[in-house]
């Protein structure tokens, strides 16, 4: 019994160190938030009173509405599209599987490798041909297909109790009802994942969209971002204002669905 | 003949499950990359291109940069993959566990370093670990050190720093995954195994690990490549350079600057490139082989 | 099982209605707008913004877009990316380029850049400025901000080690390594910050020589370059003799002589103005002209930094723009003496050091004629070729700092930059 006690001291111990050392850089962001640029710089790390000078030159040099709408599109449209059609593709690799498409599996698996500096000049040239340079279509269309979200939906497939399918089948469910009406519900805690590691990929795209987003008023939030930092004296403060509103939708995301990782998926269904 | 029809139809849905992504994986990723191929064995500078067969792979071999940010990146692999990927599950078995107190806290705490903004964790880590910064303080006041490190000014120290940024920033990440995949085991399996007797430790190692198989490969290759393809960080850290003395320059910094910073030699940073894709190959393929799929069908 | 259906169908429909917002204005600039990229608001923007309100007021058919949304390095990746692909269709009309990559460009995109001398009479420019951005005779840039350097220092802390304004006029650095010591013996603090990943001031040393990395037929010029020897050099001597604040980055750089941890910051004048933010530290300033090297030679002036204009060839609207570089950058004087009261921008406009604004004393600096003494030396500075390799170099040197500042062997360093600088050059 004691043992146990302090087993479980241990790890409360353990994650409370985890738990300060991922915090302490998100505090001194929100901290810095409502200090003075040169305060930031010498290290203050206690709340300070110039949040609304801040806030007030954020959102007078940044036309936030804008950034944030054109950001906010973007990440949503492009995780709902990943989402659909990354998880058919995971698991039609999964569930039907044949020499052929184990084969173009593995070399999907390769490409992922890929740095995407070196597709970036042939990329551009198909969007710039394709007359498509600067619109959210150049920023969203090449991500997706993630051959990342496949490979996850098909591991996580594994998992998917074959039973159901097979039960479904003699319902006589075709293999479409089955994915929108098994196989989705049951997956579940693997899509809620999966949103938030796509939201927050495209929530933070950086590269990619700096290249094919040329007007200041189709930029996201992160571009804006780096932007502001670069200048030969920057106010941290704004930056910081900055940051903590670029970090909220993420976080909320994390909040409202983290609560699919505690519930029993598998459980409930049977 | 009923069975073959049916296998038939089994053969055209699978092929329709995957043929949006692939569609537009062809257009968006397979057409460039079979273009960066090309472009590899293209040798000159900004437009001035032309055919140079092997020639940038020969350069390659010559390189200095290159085999240091080969060497570099071999180190963030080696060290960090197993570090990281050993945390996230410690911390998602702990998290999973119903009669921990605050999960929902600990859970959102340790995921958040993936959801901060890179600028803001370059600027807070780099003023941590300044000189005179609050990490030097506390472990000189511990007496651990005897003088304050330069994290970013020593080649070693450096690369130190590099992996702890990286664990600190995805180890929640990864986590995620675990958790997710902790849901789909069967509890049942668990409670007839703590009413045989089976210790905690043989529970975790015996069910657990099994059961997440396939996630433990998809997070070690996923965070395999992300580690050979590894740059935010890096770039962040150290203003671009890979410094101090290229101690920290990565395979993906090095193709940045040789497209971007340097007089453009497209066709070298696509060879360098591929260098990552052959590398990512061959320790995918150990990692699978290891990792054999079992799946009974 | 229906909820789930619906949920999906409404995800469906709101893909659906974004697709609409796909369609955005694509880039090409309307007829008779300018567009610019710049990378700091408050310095380069905010001037060029103004060069364009003077413009638009006498020709309202001309309007500006100025851009200073991206960083320096990322207007480099865009600009590269798309002359990379021979797509000009999200290109601005006119981009702002660092000197010293500007030959970069210039040789690797022939034809990208629209010659200027042709139509821009250049000699009313500084003229190391205009020979930056020369190639085949054609000088293809309208020079915008000098990067003359001055060696800005503490004057307060100077003075309690017992030295004047007088005793840093027209010294070496090995002087300034002397005088270094003996504040930091008086005061506790240190002579500088240095980041190493920078080669800054290795560089300003190299140019006050008159060299550079580089022979005039471009080959590399590293182990005979005495310049440069003498300049890592120095650079250890300033670790040997522990006056050094290491730092890492651009905060952590002006935060340690914002911060007052240093005492003296030899550096280019266009960071007169992160100096002045800290309005609490006014009249604790100086600046003198930059240390030489102890070498026949080097002169008490160099450069760093420093950018100009450069006009695309792809754009739809280069007579106005030849227009507004000849009537605004090219002869409105006015105009420059604005942006150096506003701006602290320091223009290469010859003829514009006469004006009134440049005579102008300064109260944050003890009451000295900056502007006056910075025009001096900028017409000191030695011309250097800065080739097309810098980078490459750059990053070579970078690769033996550590070394150098541990006592290594200069020749053995010199010898290792020229052989990792030959191999990026290929």
């Amino acid at each position: 019994m004691t043992l146990a006690l302090v087993r479980r001291g241990i790890v409360y111990l353990l994650l409370s160190i985890a738990a300060f050392v991922s915090i302490f850089p998100f505090y001194w962001m929100v901290v810095g938030a409502s200090n003075t640029s040169a305060d930031i710089i010498r290290g203050k790390t206690s709340l300070g009173s110039a949040l609304l000078t801040n806030a007030t030159a954020f959102f007078t040099q940044v036309d936030a509405v804008r950034i944030f709408w054109n950001s906010g599109v973007i990440a949503v449209v492009a995780t709902v599209l990943t989402l659909a059609i990354s998880s058919l593709a995971g698991y039609g690799f999964e569930m039907f599987r044949s020499r052929v498409r184990e084969r173009i599996f593995g070399f999907l698996l390769l490409l992922l490798s890929v740095p995407f500096a070196a597709m970036m000049v042939p990329l551009f040239v198909m969007f710039s041909q394709a007359k498509l340079v600067n619109t959210f279509a150049a920023v969203i269309l090449p991500t997706v297909a993630s051959i990342f979200i496949i490979f996850y939906f098909r591991q996580t497939t594994k998992a998917f109790p074959t039973e159901l399918r097979d039960a479904a089948k003699i319902d006589g469910l075709k293999e479409w009802q089955i994915f929108l009406f098994v196989y989705l519900p049951v997956m579940r805690s693997t899509y809620a994942a999966a949103t938030i590691i796509v939201f927050m990929a495209n929530w933070n795209n950086y590269l990619w969209p700096l290249v094919v987003l040329q007007t200041a008023e189709n930029k996201t939030i992160t571009l804006i971002l780096s932007g502001l930092t670069a200048a030969y004296t920057p106010d941290y403060g704004l930056i910081l204002f900055g940051t903590v509103l670029a970090t909220l939708p993420t976080i909320l995301i994390f909040f409202l669905l983290q609560r699919r990782f505690v519930e029993g998926m598998l459980g409930a269904v049977k | 003949m009923a069975q073959a029809r049916l296998a038939r139809r089994e053969h055209i849905t699978g092929w329709a499950f995957i043929a949006p992504a692939l569609i537009l994986l062809g257009l968006f990723m397979i057409y460039p990359i079979v273009w960066s191929l090309w472009m590899s064995f293209q040798v000159g500078k900004g437009m001035n291109l032309s055919f140079g067969g092997f020639a940038n792979i020969v350069r390659l071999t010559k390189d200095p940069v290159f085999l240091r940010a080969l060497g570099n990146t071999f180190t963030f692999f080696i060290f960090q993959v197993p570090i990281m990927i050993v945390l996230a599950l410690l911390f998602a078995v702990a998290l999973n566990d119903a009669t921990l107190k605050f999960r929902g806290f600990f859970r959102t705490a340790i995921f958040l370093p993936c959801a901060t903004s890179l600028i803001a964790y370059s600027t807070v880590f780099k003023s941590m670990f300044a000189i005179d910064g609050v990490v030097n303080q506390t472990l000189m006041a511990l007496h651990i050190i005897g003088g304050p490190i330069s994290w970013l000014g020593d080649p070693f120290w450096a690369k130190v720093l590099i992996i702890m940024a990286i664990t600190w920033r995805w180890t929640g990440y990864n986590m995620i995954f675990y958790l997710a995949a902790l849901q789909n085991i069967d509890r049942s399996i668990y409670e007839a195994a703590r009413i045989d007797g089976v210790p905690a430790w043989a529970r975790f190692w015996y069910i657990t690990i099994p059961m997440l198989k396939p996630v433990i490969l998809f997070t070690t290759v996923i965070s395999t490549i992300g580690t050979l393809q590894l740059f935010d960080e890096v770039a962040n850290l150290t203003a671009g350079t890979g410094g101090p003395s290229d101690s920290t320059l990565t395979l993906s910094l090095y193709i940045y600057n040789l497209t971007f910073k340097f007089m453009p030699s497209f066709g070298y940073s696509a060879t360098v490139s591929w260098v990552i894709v052959v590398l990512v190959g061959i320790l995918s393929f150990l990692q699978f082989l290891v990792a054999r799929d079992r799946k009974p069908s | 099982m229906t909820r789930l259906s619906m949920g999906w169908k409404r995800a469906t429909a709101v893909a659906l209605a974004s697709v609409s917002l796909f369609s955005v204005a694509a880039a090409s600039a309307s007829a008779g707008e300018i567009s610019v990229w710049v990378w700091d608001k408050a310095f380069n923007g905010d001037t060029m913004r103004e060069a364009g309100a003077i413009y638009t007021a006498a020709h309202p058919e001309t309007t500006f877009n100025v851009d200073d949304t991206a960083s320096q390095d990322d207007i480099r990746a865009k600009l590269q990316t798309q002359l990379l692909a021979g797509s000009t269709e999200g290109l601005p009309d006119i981009v702002l380029i660092q000197d010293d990559i500007a030959q970069k460009y210039l040789q690797s995109f022939p034809g990208a850049f629209e010659p200027l001398s042709d139509s821009i009479d250049m000699s009313v420019f500084a003229p190391y400025k205009v020979a930056a951005a020369t190639h085949d005779g054609k000088s293809y840039s309208v020079p915008f901000d000098s990067g003359v350097t001055g060696l800005f220092y503490r004057s307060d802390y100077l003075e309690e080690a017992g030295f004047k304004a007088a005793d840093l006029e027209n010294i070496t650095w090995d002087r300034l390594v002397e005088i270094g010591t003996e504040v930091k013996a008086k005061t506790g603090k240190q002579l500088l910050d240095l980041d190493l990943n920078d080669t800054g001031v290795i560089r300003m040393m190299m140019q006050s020589a008159g060299d550079w990395y580089f022979n005039a037929d471009g080959s590399l010029h590293i182990t005979d370059n005495a310049a440069l020897k003498k300049a890592l050099e120095t650079y250890a001597k300033f670790y040997q003799a522990d006056l050094v604040k290491p730092v890492s980055g651009w905060a952590e750089y002006t935060g340690a002589f914002t911060g007052g941890e240093v005492a003296v910051v030899p550096v280019g004048v266009w960071i007169t103005a992160t100096i002045k933010a800290n309005a609490d530290q006014s009249g604790k300033w100086g600046v003198a002209p930059i240390p030489r090297l102890d070498m026949e030679g080097s002169v008490n002036a160099s450069n760093q930094g420093g950018s100009s204009w450069f006009l695309l060839s792809s754009s739809d609207n280069k007579e106005e723009a030849i227009d507004f570089f000849k009537t605004v950058w090219a002869g409105d004087k006015d105009f420059y003496q604005d942006i150096l009261i506003k701006r602290g921008a320091v223009g290469s406009l010859l003829s514009a050091r006469e004006g009134d604004a440049y005579k102008a004393s300064d109260e944050f600096f003890g009451g000295a004629p900056v502007w006056q003494n910075f025009s001096t030396w900028l017409g000191q500075i030695p011309s250097v070729d800065y080739g097309t390799f810098t980078a490459e170099v750059d990053s070579a040197v970078q690769a033996q700092l550590p070394t150098i500042i541990q006592g290594g062997d200069i020749d053995a360093a010199l010898q290792a930059i020229n052989d990792q600088a030959t191999q990026q050059m290929q």
